[in-house]
């Protein structure tokens, strides 16, 4: 078969033009020990996390190696993939090893961690595609919310029984098909009806901006990378209609 | 069961879309993979038409209708009708078995009234989800076989994307963990074909119905719908690629098993597997962008049998509704394809399509038609198991991609190639070693339960 030499008028690699070197990581503690648990979070190493965690409690409070080793090193992660530097398997990898990190130090101080507050996350009644919600909580964990995973194909009744128990500050939903995401605008009214006026992030291969526009308290999360974003938001109080708002129209 | 030890096709270039070497025919007559290239249109149900049966009924047979009336109006010959279930049709057998009923009357009507011979086929549901239910003993397993019986008593073709191993697959693929994909696809999601594809193949002969094919979907799709475009930071494009290369393991074991063809559209592995079992295949690319977005949009129809949009849902636009302005766009793909064959100037057209996105991407490059018959003989080299042929088919893409200077990468899609490759190179050689290895790793994950898969 006959190739061309250049394939320029036929694609343009966009991704080779904006290719960017890898930019040397940030400086976050005068403490050697404490700047060595923030790298191994950005470079994701959930296996030797522990062994340096536990060196850094030998001379530091937990509370301070969460504050200025874990979380610093997480804030760079998100930093780096804000920026376009990083991919999301780098994330995870670096939201495993800090959460590694975090149980060590919660072991310490004999209580769990202080979290932001409570996100519930749900795939849709009759759908089983789950991978953006698994992102979206390793996200989530990783930002210090406390995520209630209520799991794939989930009653209607069971998401509004677990907002009510729960009150959490987001409810979070992802659908694939288009015949299984009708469950939202369901959840949103019986909500609705109790006067839980909780923002209800939707997304996932079938969901879109009109869908979500069509019943209070939606809010259309086009990506995974939103949700920390919306979640930061509503915890500043922000209201649904807000937030969809800002992050939607 | 025995693994594929020999090619069907002796060289790449004897590969061409329109012909294979084992064409079918279904019970209405149409032959596919006998010298001609057909449409395949997927409609896909709008939000809330799931309501009833009625409702679903009556969405259906407006979005075929739609289809086979565009057919006749401008003179398509031939068209497959493709209906993938909503989970309420697998749910419930009797509306996955109304559904088939109905489309079945509507192409005998359009047969009769205008001479279109058609042909359906029906992909069932896998409602089996590995956390949540045993993959083999559950009443979701049996839900799903319940309703392949009963729509084979109809449809001229039976199909699934099965999901086994997705459970490992997920965590895997969001932490560049290129062994759990090979112990999700090709371990675990190959047994559990090895369990699922001998019972499809007897219920659809049963029927006199084609078993058609399998798919990838719940693997390699997911990975190449994650890397995105060039502009996409989810996951690198080198894994989807070695994902794509695994999944050939896993999508062959329907054939091994007693499927027919053809191949089904979104298993973009398909080059590969018609180049190792000679079966047609049915592929989708340009026209599919309804759906998702891919790198090979013209490239992957170098040898396709059947050109597919993956599935539109069901809507109006200017130029009518989805369904019919899709089967417009299918059968004039397949027109071109077809006067090519007709004027003898298919390997030409197939240049083509070849050069329009070889170097687009990792992806686009390993299927095409050379490409491909190069990872499919590693395959059948490798025939000792489904785990040693799968690691041969990512050590061969990686060797490929890495191989051709016209392939050009990022430097982190480099590096991580390269990583992959360190990874894999260092793994077991033997299977039960392995399993071995990944049961201790991945026995905590989820969901995950090995008896599931006769482990």
């Amino acid at each position: 078969m006959k190739y061309l030499e250049d394939n320029s008028l036929i694609f343009s690699r966009y991704d080779l033009f904006r290719e960017q070197k890898e930019e040397r990581t940030h400086r976050f503690s005068h403490d050697a020990l404490l700047q060595e648990v923030a790298e191994h979070v950005i470079h994701g190493d959930d296996e030797k996390i522990i062994t340096i965690v536990d060196q850094a409690l030998e001379y530091k409070r937990p509370e301070e190696v969460i504050r200025e080793g874990l979380i610093p090193g997480m804030d760079e992660v998100s930093r780096l993939w804000g920026e376009g530097i990083y991919f999301l398997p780098q994330v995870v990898l670096s939201a495993d090893a800090m959460l590694e990190g975090i149980t060590r130090c919660e072991e310490k101080m004999g209580r769990p961690m202080e979290k932001k507050g409570k996100v519930i996350t749900h795939t849709a009644e009759g759908d089983i595609h789950d991978i953006g919600q698994l992102i979206v909580n390793a996200l989530l964990r990783a930002a210090g919310y406390e995520v209630i995973n209520l799991g794939v194909d989930v009653p209607v009744d069971l998401v509004v029984r677990s907002c009510q128990q729960h009150r959490p500050i987001l409810l979070g939903g992802t659908a694939l098909m288009t015949t299984t995401m009708t469950a939202f605008p369901r959840i949103a009214a019986r909500l609705k009806h109790l006067n839980l006026q909780i923002p209800f992030v939707c997304g996932g291969g079938a969901v879109n901006e009109d869908f979500t526009a069509g019943f209070d308290l939606g809010i259309w999360g086009k990506e995974a990378s939103w949700a920390v974003g919306i979640a930061e938001d509503a915890l500043q109080g922000m209201t649904w209609s807000q937030i969809r708002e800002k992050w939607n129209g | 069961m025995q693994l594929s030890k020999t090619m069907a096709y002796a060289r790449a270039e004897e590969m061409m879309f329109g012909t294979c070497l084992y064409p079918v025919t279904t019970r209405r007559g149409m032959c596919l993979g006998g010298g001609e290239v057909i449409p395949e249109i997927v409609v896909h149900p709008r939000a809330g038409s799931e309501k009833s049966l009625k409702t679903l009924l009556r969405e259906f047979e407006r979005g075929y209708n739609d289809a086979l009336e565009r057919c006749v109006s401008i003179g398509h010959p031939h068209v497959c009708l493709e209906i993938e279930h909503v989970a309420q049709m697998t749910q419930k057998t009797e509306w996955g078995e109304d559904v088939a009923a109905q489309t079945v009357s509507l192409m005998d009507r359009y047969e009769e009234r205008y001479g279109i011979v058609s042909g359906c086929r029906f992909t069932i549901a896998d409602l089996r989800k590995p956390d949540m239910v045993h993959m083999r003993d559950s009443d979701r397993s049996q839900r799903v076989l319940e309703a392949i019986a009963a729509c084979a008593r109809h449809a001229d073709m039976v199909a699934i994307e099965s999901i086994g191993g997705k459970e490992i697959f997920d965590h895997a693929i969001i932490r560049n963990d290129v062994t759990g994909l090979l112990f999700a696809q090709a371990v675990l999601g190959g047994r559990d074909m090895q369990w699922l594809w001998p019972q499809i193949v007897a219920i659809a002969e049963r029927h006199n119905c084609l078993p058609s094919g399998d798919t990838s979907c719940a693997h390699a799709n997911t990975a190449m719908f994650m890397a995105g475009g060039y502009h996409g930071r989810e996951i690198p494009h080198t894994l989807a690629a070695i994902s794509r290369a695994i999944s050939v393991s896993n999508t062959l074991v329907a054939y091994e098993c007693g499927a027919t063809g053809p191949g089904k559209n979104c298993a973009y592995e398909n080059p590969i597997i018609k180049a190792i079992t000679g079966v047609p295949v049915s592929c989708e690319g340009k026209s599919s962008a309804c759906a998702h977005s891919d790198f090979c949009g013209n490239a992957i129809a170098a040898v396709c049998d059947l050109w597919s949009n993956e599935a539109v849902e069901y809507h109006s636009m200017f130029g009518g509704t989805t369904a019919a302005v899709f089967t417009e766009m299918l059968g004039y793909d397949t027109a071109l394809m077809n006067t090519a064959i007709n004027l003898g100037y298919e390997k030409e057209l197939q240049a083509c399509m070849v050069n329009s996105d070889r170097y687009r991407d990792p992806q686009s490059y390993i299927l095409c038609p050379d490409i491909a018959w190069e990872i499919g003989k590693v395959v059948v080299e490798h025939h000792q198991s489904l785990y040693s042929r799968a690691r041969a088919a990512a050590l061969k893409c990686g060797e490929l991609i890495f191989g051709d200077d016209k392939l050009q990468l990022t430097t982190y899609e480099h590096d991580a190639l390269r990583h992959y490759m360190a990874d894999l190179e260092k793994l077991p050689a033997d299977e039960g070693n392995f399993i071995d290895l990944c049961l201790e790793r991945y026995a905590r994950i989820h969901g995950f339960r090995r008896e599931s898969y006769g482990l």
